[in-house]
C-alpha cells in the first residue's frame, strides 16, 4: 500500500513537472532554435536539443502529457466498452451472449499491431498530427476491449446467478435498475484492467511511433523520441538523448506498482 | 466419440473466426479513409499512371459482396492479390519469409519458455514473491519492444532472438510464478511434500498435470505476445521475415500485402488457441 501512495505521488509530481515546463514563457515543442541544433545541456535548453534545435525537455514533457491522457482516455473507453459488452451480454439471451463472445474471439485473434498499421497506413496522406494521434489511441481503445469483456462476461454470469440477484429480479427490478446494482459488484474486475491497459497503451504507441506509424510530426512522441537512439553520434555527443526512455521506464513501473496494488 | 465431436465444434467455431477476422479485416480496409489513395499522386511523373489504377481499383471494389467473394476466392487458391508496391503477386512476397519468422518465433518462445519456467520453478518455491526475480521481469515488461531491440543493437550485444526471448519470458513468468505458487500451496502437495516425495517426481507427477490446461492457454499467449514484438524486433535487425514486410507495405501503403500479413497471424492466433480450449473444456474450466 506504502508503494502505491509512493507512485501515486511521484506520478503526481512528474505530471506537475511537466505542466510547469510547458507552461513556461515561449516553450513550445515545435520551435526550433536554428543555431543549436544538437546541442549539450544549457541555462537555455536543460536536456539539451534534438536534430532540429528542439528543446528535448519541453518536447519529453510535451510527450509525456499527451501519452499519458491519451492512454488514460483509451483506457477508460476500453473499460467501459467491456462493462457495457460483458454485463449487456450475460444478461441477454444465452445465443446472444455467445455471439458476443465470438465478436470477442475475432477481436482476440486479430494481432493488434498489424491491425494498427493497417489501420494507420490507411488515413489519408493529409492526416493531421493531431488526427493522427486521436487516431492512434481510439484504435487502441477499440482493440483492447475484448479480453476484459470476457472477463466482465464470465464476473456477469456470476451475478446474474447470485441468489441477491434473483431475489431483485422476482421482485420486479427493472434492466436500468439491475445495471445500476451490478456495476459497483464489478468494480474489482474494472479498475484492475482500466490500470493495466494505461501502460500497455502507453508501450504500444511508443512501439507503434518508434516503427514511424504513430503520432505525426512535430507532435511529440516517446516513440519518435526513440529515433533518436538510432544515432550513434548522437548517443556520444550528450548523455540527454536517454532521457525520453528513461522517463519512460519510470512511468511504466510507477503505473505498474499502482495496478499491482490494487 | 464425444471428444472428436468437441474438437469438430471447436474446428468449426475456429473456421467461423477465420472468416469472421478475413471478413471484417477486408471491410476495415476497403472503407479506410486513404485506401483509395497514393503517395505517387503527388508526383506528377506518376501521378495519371497512379490515378487510373486507383479507379481500376475503385470500379473492382465497388461492390462489397463482389469484393469478399474475389477476396475469399483467391484465397482458397492461393492468389491473396497483388503487391501495389512490388506489383509482384502477395504469396510470392509471403511464402519465403514465411520460414524466417517461424524460425524466429519458434527459437524465441522455445528459449522464453525453458528460462521462464525454471526461473518460475526456482521462484515459486520460496514463501513470499521474491525481488531477485520480480524485478528483472518487471523492468523488462516495462522497455518497449522497440527500445529494447535499438540498445541490443548498439552495444552489440545480443540479436532479435534474444530480444524476444526476453520480452515473452518476462511475459510468461509473472504468469508462471502465480500458477506455481498457488499449485506448491495444493493441499495434497503439501501432503506428498510431507511424505518427502522428491521434486522432480512432484513437479513431473502432481504440478504440471495439474496446470497443464493454464500452460496452454499460456502458450497461445506467448504467441500473441511473439507477433506483437516481431513487427520492431524484424525492422530493426533487418531481419527479412514477415514482420519487415508488413512495416514495409504499411510505409508504402501496399494495402493488398498488409491485409494478407494480418490474416495470416491472425490464422495462427485463432488455430495456435484451439489446444488451450480443448483442453480448458476436458477439464471442466
Amino acid at each position: 500500500m506504502k508503494s502505491r501512495i509512493a507512485a501515486w505521488w511521484l506520478l503526481s509530481a512528474l505530471v506537475a513537472i511537466a505542466i510547469a515546463v510547458l507552461a513556461l514563457p515561449g516553450r513550445s515543442y515545435s520551435n526550433q532554435d536554428r543555431e543549436q541544433p544538437l546541442a549539450g545541456a544549457s541555462a537555455q535548453h536543460p536536456a539539451g536539443t534534438d536534430g532540429l534545435g528542439r528543446d528535448r525537455m519541453v518536447r519529453v514533457a510535451a510527450a509525456f502529457l499527451l501519452s499519458l491522457g491519451g492512454a488514460i482516455l483509451a483506457s477508460a473507453a476500453t473499460t467501459a466498452a467491456a462493462a457495457g459488452v460483458g454485463t449487456l451480454s450475460a444478461f441477454s439471451p444465452a445465443t446472444l451472449g455467445r455471439f458476443a463472445m465470438l465478436v470477442c474471439d475475432v477481436f482476440l485473434a486479430l494481432p493488434w499491431l498489424f491491425l494498427l498499421m493497417m489501420v494507420r497506413s490507411a488515413l489519408p496522406l493529409t492526416t493531421s498530427p493531431a488526427h493522427s494521434a486521436s487516431v492512434t489511441f481510439l484504435v487502441l481503445a477499440a482493440l483492447g476491449w475484448p479480453a476484459c469483456a470476457r472477463a466482465v462476461y464470465r464476473g456477469s454470469l456470476e451475478l446474474r446467478d447470485a441468489e441477491w440477484m434473483l431475489q431483485a429480479r422476482a421482485g420486479g427490478l427493472r434492466g436500468t435498475q439491475i445495471v445500476r446494482h451490478v456495476l459497483p459488484n464489478l468494480m474489482p474486475l474494472l479498475l484492475p484492467q482500466f490500470l493495466i491497459c494505461i501502460p500497455a497503451f502507453i508501450i504500444a504507441e511508443a512501439n507503434l511511433g518508434a516503427l514511424g506509424l504513430g503520432i505525426g510530426e512535430p507532435l511529440p512522441s516517446w516513440g519518435g523520441m526513440l529515433h533518436e537512439l538510432d544515432n550513434s553520434a548522437m548517443l556520444l555527443r550528450t548523455p540527454w538523448v536517454y532521457l525520453p526512455i528513461g522517463l519512460l521506464i519510470l512511468v511504466l513501473l510507477l503505473l505498474e506498482a499502482i495496478a499491482l496494488e490494487v | 466419440m464425444r471428444s472428436a465431436a468437441g474438437w469438430l465444434k471447436r474446428f468449426a467455431r475456429t473456421l467461423v473466426v477465420v472468416v469472421m477476422v478475413v471478413s471484417g479485416s477486408t471491410v476495415l480496409m476497403r472503407f479506410a479513409p486513404g485506401y483509395l489513395s497514393d503517395a505517387r499522386e503527388m508526383d506528377s511523373r506518376y501521378g495519371d499512371a497512379a490515378r487510373v489504377e486507383l479507379s481500376a481499383e475503385a470500379a473492382r471494389s465497388a461492390s462489397l459482396k463482389q469484393l469478399l467473394w474475389t477476396e475469399f476466392g483467391g484465397w482458397t487458391r492461393g492468389n491473396l492479390g497483388v503487391s501495389r508496391q512490388y506489383e509482384v503477386p502477395v504469396a510470392e512476397l509471403i511464402v519465403p519469409r514465411l520460414a524466417v519468422t517461424g524460425g524466429l518465433l519458434l527459437r524465441a518462445i522455445v528459449l522464453a519458455w525453458t528460462l521462464s519456467i525454471c526461473a518460475a520453478l526456482v521462484s515459486s518455491a520460496g514463501r513470499t514473491p521474491s525481488l531477485i526475480w520480480q524485478l528483472p521481469s518487471t523492468l523488462l515488461l516495462a522497455v518497449p519492444t522497440a527500445a529494447m531491440a535499438t540498445i541490443c543493437m548498439l552495444s552489440d550485444r545480443g540479436g532479435p532472438v534474444l530480444v524476444m526471448t526476453f520480452l515473452v519470458a518476462a511475459r510468461d513468468f509473472k504468469f508462471l510464478d502465480r500458477m506455481l505458487r498457488k499449485a506448491w500451496r495444493d493441499p495434497h502437495l503439501l501432503q506428498a511434500r510431507a511424505q518427502g516425495l522428491t521434486i522432480f517426481r512432484l513437479v513431473y507427477a502432481h504440478i504440471l498435470p495439474s496446470i497443464a490446461s493454464q500452460l496452454l492457454a499460456l502458450a497461445t499467449f506467448s504467441i500473441v505476445t511473439a507477433l506483437s514484438a516481431l513487427v520492431p524486433v524484424e525492422v530493426i535487425f533487418s531481419v527479412p521475415g514477415l514482420g519487415q514486410l508488413a512495416w514495409s507495405a504499411a510505409m508504402n501503403r501496399d494495402l493488398p500485402v498488409l491485409l494478407a500479413v494480418t490474416t495470416i497471424m491472425a490464422v495462427a492466433v485463432t488455430f495456435a488457441g484451439m489446444p488451450g480450449d480443448g483442453a480448458r473444456e476436458w477439464q471442466g474450466v
